[in-house]
């Protein structure tokens, strides 16, 4: 454990300037993360009440006529 | 200064003051005084007096204007609109965009021949309740004045997707004209311009009866409508069982239809709902997590202010 | 409700806890520092019997059993964290504030124009609007075709071969915008057979290149392509 802890705080926090860098690196995947999460969540609480759920039934009918 | 000041014209107050003091400190005393018998009469009558005139006063300024005001009868108010369950008004649910396809077939086939919907565009349809090819159909079906050519002439074209549902009417005056003075209002934001929105427009739209009650009076050219504030409206019924057929097979009673159509026209007061609810939903989350961590910081950077002694040590006597 | 406060909290004060370690150690040494002083001192106690003004309690049951390390990582994680979030909420507030300043959607459907080009014979000019410039449309015939690819474009004053100024050869398509002070040529006019500036006097060729006049540069081509045979796209 403190082995880890020491490793951590030698490699990303001990310098300013590298663990400045770590936050930004780390808020930048963890934007892309929270976003492809909460849209999943959100998905799941409206399933089959938004257009793309419902958009296949008239793109496939419009190409039936054609 | 200004302390200076105050402090000289307290000191020249301060033979008053005495006085004052001494009186308070009498009528304190009085119970334990030799002269207290008639003097506690007194207090008492003051003291009756003054909280008399405080609980009137009271009672006069809410009699004044503590009340709530009912500037119009029960009649003119109307009905308020019971509240129902909309599922798209919940905080994490979007509009269902399967009944704004079918609120948009309502309004299309039975609103459209007296309102305006003027502030939705054919563009705003397309990915929300119709393709982008059945958008274009729809909007080529009605013409729009062009901009004047050489000869200064405004011709006519097909509709484009830049332009907006088009008005059943020129003008307002014309729309009053075929409505015997009344004015179909533009449903673009009705939902967010009446009291009750959803609710309300639901009520309206299923609440008239099949004959006004007895005593109502019913001007001409009116008609009843309970949930209407006078209860006197130029539109009449609309909305009756199966009169729109649904594309997509649901039975087409009035109420469907009410609800659909109320949803659609919430949609098109503000179709950036789903988009709000969604953003809110991350806001609210990520806030919540900033909160607690900024409380711990709080309270990990006052630690050492809140937790440190201070000591004293003495001068050491010769 | 009270119950969680004062859960959480409990929660919160044992995070904050860590820190205490180095100062109470200093409070000792000042404790020790207030005892060595205390039998010459003049101080004069209002608590009965109590000699010492610096009584200190123990500090020890709050002391954090890990080591130094573990805790300064933990600390700089939730600072780092919150750093983080907060970056997180100022982009995207930033962003949905630059995002505000593009194109609207109705803008968006206007950007686009799109013309039926069976209706355009050979050798006509036709001109649309397009977010609000005009654009020329001149369905070319054979010979100006030649016209335009035969020239010696090398020597223009803004060169540029017929090739570049035209997808499909009988199409040219141009904003009608005169590039030296915004004024809309005249078509089939001027001295190369081609748009005629009224204003200053450019002349333009049958490929929109400047030849003469005061304009520095060629008629600008905007963005077209052609969906089908008969369908031009502008935009």
């Amino acid at each position: 454990m403190a082995g880890l802890a020491s490793t951590i705080y030698n490699s990303l926090i001990r310098k300013n300037t590298v663990f400045l860098t770590t936050i930004f690196a780390s808020a930048f995947v963890f934007e892309l993360g929270f976003d492809s999460i909460s849209n999943r969540v959100w998905d799941s609480f409206n399933q089959g009440r938004q257009w793309k759920d419902i958009r296949h039934k008239y793109v496939q009918a419009e190409e039936d006529e054609e | 200064m200004l302390a200076r000041t105050c402090l000289r014209s307290a000191r020249s107050v301060a033979p008053v003051r005495n006085v004052a003091s001494k009186t308070a400190s009498r009528s304190a005393s009085t119970s334990s005084s030799s002269e207290g018998a008639a003097s506690s009469f007194t207090m008492t009558v003051a003291g009756s007096a003054a909280t008399a005139v405080a609980v009137g006063s009271i009672a006069w300024y809410f009699h004044l204007f503590g009340q709530e005001a009912y500037a119009m009868t029960p009649a003119e108010e109307g009905l308020h609109p019971t509240s129902y369950p909309w599922e798209h008004l919940k905080w994490n649910k979007t509009f269902d965009h399967q009944a704004l396809r079918r609120g948009f077939q309502v309004y299309r086939e039975v609103c459209a021949s007296c309102h305006s919907l003027n502030r939705v565009a054919w563009h705003a349809l397309v990915g929300a309740t119709h393709t982008v090819d059945e958008a274009k159909t729809m909007a080529e079906e009605h013409e729009y004045d062009t901009e004047p050519n050489d000869e200064g002439e405004i011709e006519k074209r097909a509709g484009k997707l830049s332009d907006p549902l088009p008005s059943p009417y020129k003008n307002d005056e014309a729309a009053r004209a075929a409505n015997s003075g009344a004015l179909p209002p533009d449903l673009s934001l009705i939902v967010k311009a009446r009291h009750g929105g959803c609710d309300y427009l639901f009520d309206l739209l299923t609440g008239y009866p099949e004959e006004p009650p007895a005593g109502a009076a019913v001007p001409a050219g009116l008609n009843f409508n309970p949930y209407f504030p006078g209860t006197g409206i130029a539109m009449a019924r609309q909305l009756y069982d199966g009169l729109v057929e649904y594309e997509d097979g649901t039975p087409a009673t009035a109420s469907q239809m009410a609800k659909d159509v109320v949803e659609f026209l919430n949609w098109s007061a503000e179709p950036e709902m789903d988009e709000r609810k969604k953003m809110g939903m991350k806001v609210v989350v990520v806030s919540t997590v900033l909160f607690a961590l900024s409380v711990w910081v709080k309270r990990y950077k006052w630690s050492p202010i809140k937790t440190r002694k201070i000591v004293y040590n003495p001068p050491v006597k010769h | 409700m009270s119950a969680l406060t004062s859960r959480s909290s409990a929660l919160l004060r044992t995070c904050a806890r860590q820190r205490l370690a180095p100062i109470a150690a200093t409070s000792m040494a000042a404790q020790r520092r207030g005892k060595a002083d205390q039998a010459t001192s003049s101080f004069d106690s209002p608590f009965r019997g109590e000699t010492s003004s610096t009584k200190i309690p123990s500090f020890a049951s709050y002391k954090s059993s890990k080591g130094e390390t573990s805790n300064k990582v933990f600390q700089y994680f939730m600072v780092g964290t919150m750093g983080m979030l907060t970056g997180v909420g100022a982009k995207a507030t930033v962003q949905d504030f630059l995002v505000n300043m593009s194109a609207s959607a109705d803008v968006l459907a206007q950007a686009k124009v799109e013309l039926d080009l069976s209706a355009i014979p050979e050798g006509k000019n036709v001109i649309i609007k397009w977010r609000g410039k005009p654009v020329f449309i001149r369905h070319r015939t054979a010979d100006e075709i030649k016209e335009a690819e035969d020239a010696k474009w090398e020597s223009f004053r803004d060169p540029q071969p017929d090739s570049a100024r035209a997808k499909k050869p009988e199409w040219l398509v141009m904003l009608g915008v005169c590039t030296h002070l915004g004024c809309v040529p005249i078509g089939e006019a001027g001295d190369f057979g081609g748009w005629f500036c009224p204003c200053h006097g450019s002349h333009y060729d049958i490929s929109g290149r400047v030849r003469k006049g005061p304009a520095p540069l060629n008629l600008e081509i905007p963005e077209y392509d052609f969906p089908s045979e008969t369908s031009i796209v502008i935009g």
